[in-house]
């Protein structure tokens, strides 16, 4: 119809926002994971200092359930699962079924993981819906201010996490070229200057990592 | 043929409305038609559904599953393709559009039938909105977007009642309605779907008159019986009523959703007596009717097959033409002793075939 509420617009980006941080989480928590199975306890205390959620973790197995799996733990995968589930649900519209059951999908495949004892590899099969809902995505939303909304929200979150992990400058580097092209799109409002200094941290700074919180500061203001 | 006094202190009848022609003259856009079969075999009319009646999703989405999972059913049986509601009710929509883009409107995510809702947007391609999407301004209807540019709605398939849609005409309490959206409907700025003040029509006490109705201006006899009726506002009736509660089944006559129905036969001898009070008092809140004892269908409860009590829902969809949706949806009862069959209560629903005459 080419019409979009505020109250979607919000939903869309949050929804671009949470898809991406389970998908990357999940990504580098497999990593974790491989180390957690010889390493000495406690490893995850770095990890939660990098994403600013706190340290509420006693052992290794603790930490894999409940940073995973923990339903009343907000700073849990799966509640970031279910965040985004929350704001696909008020977009059936704007996404359509087919898209919006990817979502359905991974969530429905996340309960089912937390019971079982090598959840990795039933994770993978979120992982893998993630990417259907986000080929879906570009296959079925007819809308193109939509779909721009959505990845901003994705690329906000995607680069804010390559900070937050100290992903390589040519990483973030690409992050930050595709969020640019990306936010130009979406007709929202938001702060050059902000923009411009992320891309000066990222792209001209010696030692960016000296900057990365700023940098962060910067990419949550970004939107006005 | 109706008292004017009947309808005038129908708790459906909103003085509000008065007067107002609603764009091609059509009130009720979507009906949602009650029936049940009869142990003779015979069809009959529950109730008539004229307000914002739902449910038509769910078998819409059932058909879609059940043709992925057992394609022969369908390649074996000559069902009835009946995948075209949302088709139908766009152009129900369209019929009527004053000029503007569709909007469904919804009270939000947590209502009981917000999936229906967020489904048939999808499907028709309308906007689904809530009341801070929408606004008036200089007597029209417009849906607000993210750039601050306003479109300007033509028609508006509301799922809120009445009481709600608009807080300068009816409940000022209400936040989920549209303030002034009545001005424009009344301009015929807007179609609003169905039509403000249709519960004069949907009141139990009118349907009884349905057939008279049908005789009066159609000068033919109705094809469809309705269950057998008794109005207590009447006197003779009221008599009847109150010697054969017992075997009658009660109901309010502006409710909705299976609820203000009771059973005779389940009442205490006190309660009984309560209930004649009540009636000879309020005669005009209640309708009496004969317990149809309709047939038992078979569902599956777990894994066992059972047998329930079970109606349909027909969806009759009024725009350039007046046309039957070939499916429906049929509700059962879950408790095995039980007639309703409503989803608020507790029961299930199925697909509805339609068989065709063509046989493979």
């Amino acid at each position: 119809m080419g019409v979009i509420s505020m109250e979607k617009v919000d939903h869309l980006y949050w929804l671009g926002r949470y898809t991406e941080r389970v998908y990357t989480t999940l990504r580098v928590f497999f990593h974790i994971y491989d180390r957690i199975i010889e390493q000495p306890e406690g490893m995850y205390s770095k990890y939660c200092e990098k994403l600013d959620i706190p340290d509420i973790y006693t052992s290794n197995r603790q930490f894999v359930q409940s940073y995973l799996f923990g339903e009343y733990n907000p700073d849990s995968v799966y509640s970031n699962m279910k965040r985004a589930y929350d704001n696909a649900v008020v977009l059936r519209d704007e996404l359509s079924t087919t898209v919006l059951s990817y979502v359905q999908l991974a969530l429905d495949t996340f309960d089912s993981c937390g019971k079982t004892t090598a959840p990795l590899l039933e994770l993978q099969q979120v992982i893998d819906h993630l990417l259907a809902f986000w080929g879906g995505a570009d296959d079925y939303v007819e809308q193109e201010d939509c779909r721009n909304i959505l990845k901003c929200g994705k690329y906000v979150e995607r680069l804010d996490l390559c900070i937050r992990l100290d992903y390589h400058g040519k990483d973030l580097e690409k992050e930050y070229r595709k969020l640019c092209n990306r936010l130009g799109k979406t007709g929202l409002s938001y702060s050059e200057k902000n923009l411009e200094r992320i891309g000066e941290i990222i792209l001209k700074e010696e030692d960016p990592k000296r900057c990365y919180r700023e940098a962060l500061g910067c990419l949550g203001g970004l939107l006005i | 043929m109706i008292h004017e006094e009947f309808v005038f202190i129908s708790s459906g009848y909103l003085p509000q409305c008065e007067g107002i022609a609603p764009p091609k003259n059509i009130y009720s856009h979507i009906s949602g038609i009650d029936l049940v079969l009869g142990k003779d075999g015979e069809w009959y009319i529950l109730e008539d559904n004229l307000r914002i009646p739902s449910g038509a999703s769910y078998p819409m989405i059932a058909r879609e599953i059940c043709r992925r999972v057992s394609p022969a059913t369908f390649g074996n049986n000559s069902v009835v393709d009946n995948r075209n509601y949302a088709a139908m009710l766009k152009e129900t929509m369209d019929w009527v559009n004053t000029g503007g883009i569709p909007v469904i409107m919804t009270p939000g995510r947590y209502n009981a039938a917000y999936f229906e809702h967020s489904y048939l947007a999808e499907r028709t391609g309308s906007e689904l909105a809530t009341c801070t999407d929408l606004f008036v301004e200089d007597n029209y209807l417009y849906y607000r977007d993210y750039r601050g540019r306003k479109q300007k709605v033509g028609v508006i398939y509301r799922r809120i009642s009445d009481d709600y849609l608009d807080p300068m005409t009816f409940l000022p309490e209400s936040l989920i309605g549209i303030p002034n959206i009545m001005d424009v409907y009344r301009s015929g700025n807007v179609a609003i779907v169905n039509a403000p003040g249709n519960g004069v029509a949907d009141d139990k006490g009118i349907y009884y008159f349905v057939p008279k109705m049908i005789r009066y201006y159609l000068g033919q006899e109705a094809i469809l019986k309705n269950a057998p009726t008794y109005l207590p506002f009447y006197e003779e009736d009221r008599k009847y009523v109150l010697d054969h509660l017992e075997k009658l089944v009660i109901k309010g006559v502006a409710e909705a959703g299976g609820y203000g129905v009771i059973f005779g036969n389940e009442l205490s001898r006190e309660r009984l007596a309560q209930m004649k009070k009540v009636i000879e008092k309020e005669s005009r809140r209640f309708i009496a009717q004969e317990v149809i004892d309709f047939q038992d269908m078979e569902v599956m409860d777990g894994d066992e097959k059972v047998l329930r009590k079970a109606d349909l829902r027909a969806f009759v969809l009024s725009g350039e033409k007046t046309r039957v949706w070939p499916g429906g949806l049929t509700r059962f009862s879950r408790n095995a002793d039980s007639f309703v069959v409503n989803s608020s209560q507790g029961g299930g629903f199925k697909d509805t075939w339609v068989l065709s005459q063509w046989k493979k």
